[in-house]
């Protein structure tokens, strides 16, 4: 009977000893990339090809000489406004569509939500390639300029963005019961109304994970905006990246710098997931992305 | 797992890709319109920049259209399938052809999944079970998963560098080999960017398995534990049967994802990267915007494409194949 008393949890697959041993294995795999990242990020440029690991003196100095080293500030705020504004444009078109996909039906219905789901397996350089011949014949017809502007690069990420938060939105709004808002409607609220007041309230959870991955996407771009943008209008990702070509010739490469601005435009983005943990990770499994 | 018509909450755990295609107003007539024009925005949008440009992919890759013909590329000289046969008889920069990079692209993604599945299915195992901690050790499993590629690839370009990277730091600190190891060239550049993937991306499999984990009925556990299994029949006998369609969808996106992965060995390579590392995608992006070859790199865009619609429609097929059992 005292056995009784301890509760055995009936789920418990691994013993808890190997259990133990495979968090702290799994931990160390996970977090030596990012802890050396950290010790690069607050070792002077100079002493990184040096014999020793640990540097003889922190540079925190890196965090502050890397905003005029690099354009850090405006790759910034070019991905955060290129991201917000994409991701917003396509939350708002997938709700209007998943909400009649949902409640209607209606001919070519299902290609349509197939075509959403195909569209997840493309390549984005195949529509990188057709995007960037049509922008530049555009350019030579109208004569106004469309690559490297924001303008190019928000239609672009729309491309992804929109499917993706289309299939979201269908499957949030397609959980929730269709009675709410008849009630609704049959006390005289137009179906506008009914969405905006009824539905999109209920489908809170699923705007935000629309809404952050489409912003992710957005943020963690390197194809598109890499043809796409100019040096004004270029995202953290592709200044990063060219900030990392040029150490090649160099002859100091300033390594330090480079993983101090790697900190700081990954840590928005693991925040951001951190506090939205919960409903993301419904959303995760629901569209696999990140490509 | 499947949401059902009636079930109010949203799940915020439960995968959430099972979805009712059919309405369910039945025959009752609700007041209110149609308002189909909600629908009209977002189909012309995916028609102007998803549509028409397949169709221009397609057309560009019969066209002879580089930086001088781009201008007026509706004119450009009609060459058939050339653009087809140089793309899989012709060597790129670096050496390879496209069915070289293909065989990159297939070993890279397939071995990938391969290697993070038993990681991904340890892990979901190890915070399956309520202990202190356990939210910790969640949210430290997602961080690499979650750090964007590109810094992902700056940080293993780092790690992999020669003699000053960690990796070869302790390679000849342990004796296992020179530190005068080359990463980020040469043969070894395949597995440095298959080691990096597989630490991005293990936690996308442990998120899938994680949930299903949670829709295993918890009777079947004591059912087992009442007959006396062990941890490994339990995990063979139970678990996996029953992650079984889960982990497929899993191992099927897993792959996709990682053939069309671009950033990672573009931003860790550069350009033009290691021929073991010459992915497909990357073949036709120096193809198409360093060489200015639009038409061969739309051929092998076609290419691809046309590989990518296997999987594609299994996919699809897997998803009916939900809906038909939800």
């Amino acid at each position: 009977m005292k056995n009784r008393k301890r509760q055995i949890d009936t789920q418990e697959i691994l013993p808890p000893t190997l259990r133990i041993i495979a968090i702290v294995v799994l931990l160390i795999f996970a977090m030596i990339p990012l802890a050396y990242m950290i010790l690069l990020s607050v070792t002077p440029d100079v002493e990184i090809g040096g014999d020793n690991l640990l540097p003889s003196q922190w540079a925190f100095g890196n965090y502050l000489q890397m905003w005029s080293t690099v354009n850090l500030q405006q790759g910034l705020l070019n991905s955060v406004f290129i991201s917000v504004i994409a991701s917003c444009i396509a939350v708002v078109l997938a709700v209007g569509a998943a909400y009649i996909i949902t409640r209607f039906t209606f001919l070519g219905r299902r290609p349509y939500l197939y075509s959403l789901i195909g569209l997840q397996t493309v390549p984005g350089v195949m529509l990188l390639l057709p995007l960037f011949v049509l922008f530049a014949s555009i350019q030579s017809l109208l004569h106004f300029m469309l690559v490297g502007t924001y303008q190019a690069v928000i239609i672009t990420y729309l491309t992804f963005a929109l499917p993706f938060a289309t299939w979201l939105m269908v499957s949030y709004l397609g959980s929730i019961p269709v009675d709410l808002e008849e009630a609704a409607l049959v006390d005289g609220a137009t179906r506008l109304q009914a969405l905006w007041q009824v539905i999109v309230p209920l489908a809170l959870p699923g705007l935000v994970v629309a809404l952050v991955f489409s912003f992710l996407t957005g943020w963690n771009d390197v194809l598109f905006a890499s043809v796409l943008t100019s040096p004004e209008t270029r995202t953290i990702a592709v200044q990063l990246q060219t900030f990392s070509s040029a150490q090649e010739g160099g002859s100091l490469p300033l390594y330090g710098q480079l993983m101090s601005s790697a900190v700081v435009s990954a840590l928005p983005v693991v925040i951001l997931y951190m506090i939205f943990q919960r409903f993301l990770i419904g959303g995760l499994t629901a569209g696999g992305v990140k490509g | 797992m499947s949401i059902q018509p009636t079930q109010t909450p949203i799940p915020e755990t439960a995968p959430a890709t099972v979805i009712a295609l059919r309405p369910r107003r039945g025959g009752r007539r609700t007041p209110g319109g149609r308002p189909f024009w909600l629908l009209w925005p977002s189909v012309l949008m995916l028609i102007l920049i998803v549509g028409i440009p397949f169709l221009i992919a397609f057309y560009i890759s019969f066209l002879n259209l580089d930086q001088y013909t781009l201008r007026s590329w509706i004119h450009a000289p009609w060459v058939g399938l050339s653009n087809y046969l140089t793309a899989l008889t012709t060597e790129n920069v670096v050496g390879a052809s496209t069915l070289v990079s293909l065989g990159v692209s297939i070993a890279f993604s397939v071995l990938t999944t391969l290697f993070i599945t038993p990681i991904g299915i340890l892990a979901a195992l190890t915070v399956n079970t309520r202990y202190r901690g356990r939210t910790l050790v969640r949210a430290l499993y997602l961080v690499p998963y979650v750090t964007p590629t590109f810094v992902t690839a700056l940080v293993w370009r780092l790690m992999f560098l020669n003699r000053t990277g960690l990796v070869d730091r302790f390679l000849s600190a342990t004796h296992i080999a020179s530190i005068n190891t080359y990463w980020l060239l040469g043969p070894n550049s395949f597995w440095a960017m298959v080691i990096a993937d597989v630490w991005a991306s293990w936690a996308f499999i442990y998120i899938m398995v994680l949930a299903g984990l949670q829709a295993i009925p918890s009777d079947i556990y004591d059912a087992a534990v009442v007959d006396g299994a062990n941890a490994w029949r339990k995990l063979t006998r139970i678990v996996l049967p029953q992650l079984r369609h889960i982990l497929g969808l899993a191992l099927l996106l897993s792959t996709l994802n990682h053939f069309n992965n671009f950033t990672l060995p573009f931003v860790m390579f550069g350009t033009p990267p290691p021929i073991q590392a010459d992915v497909l995608p990357l073949n036709i992006y120096v193809s198409s915007f360093q060489l200015f070859n639009f038409g061969l790199g739309g051929a092998m865009s076609v290419i691809t494409l046309i590989l990518m619609l296997i999987p594609g429609i299994l996919y699809i097929r897997t998803l009916r194949l939900e809906e038909a059992t939800a």
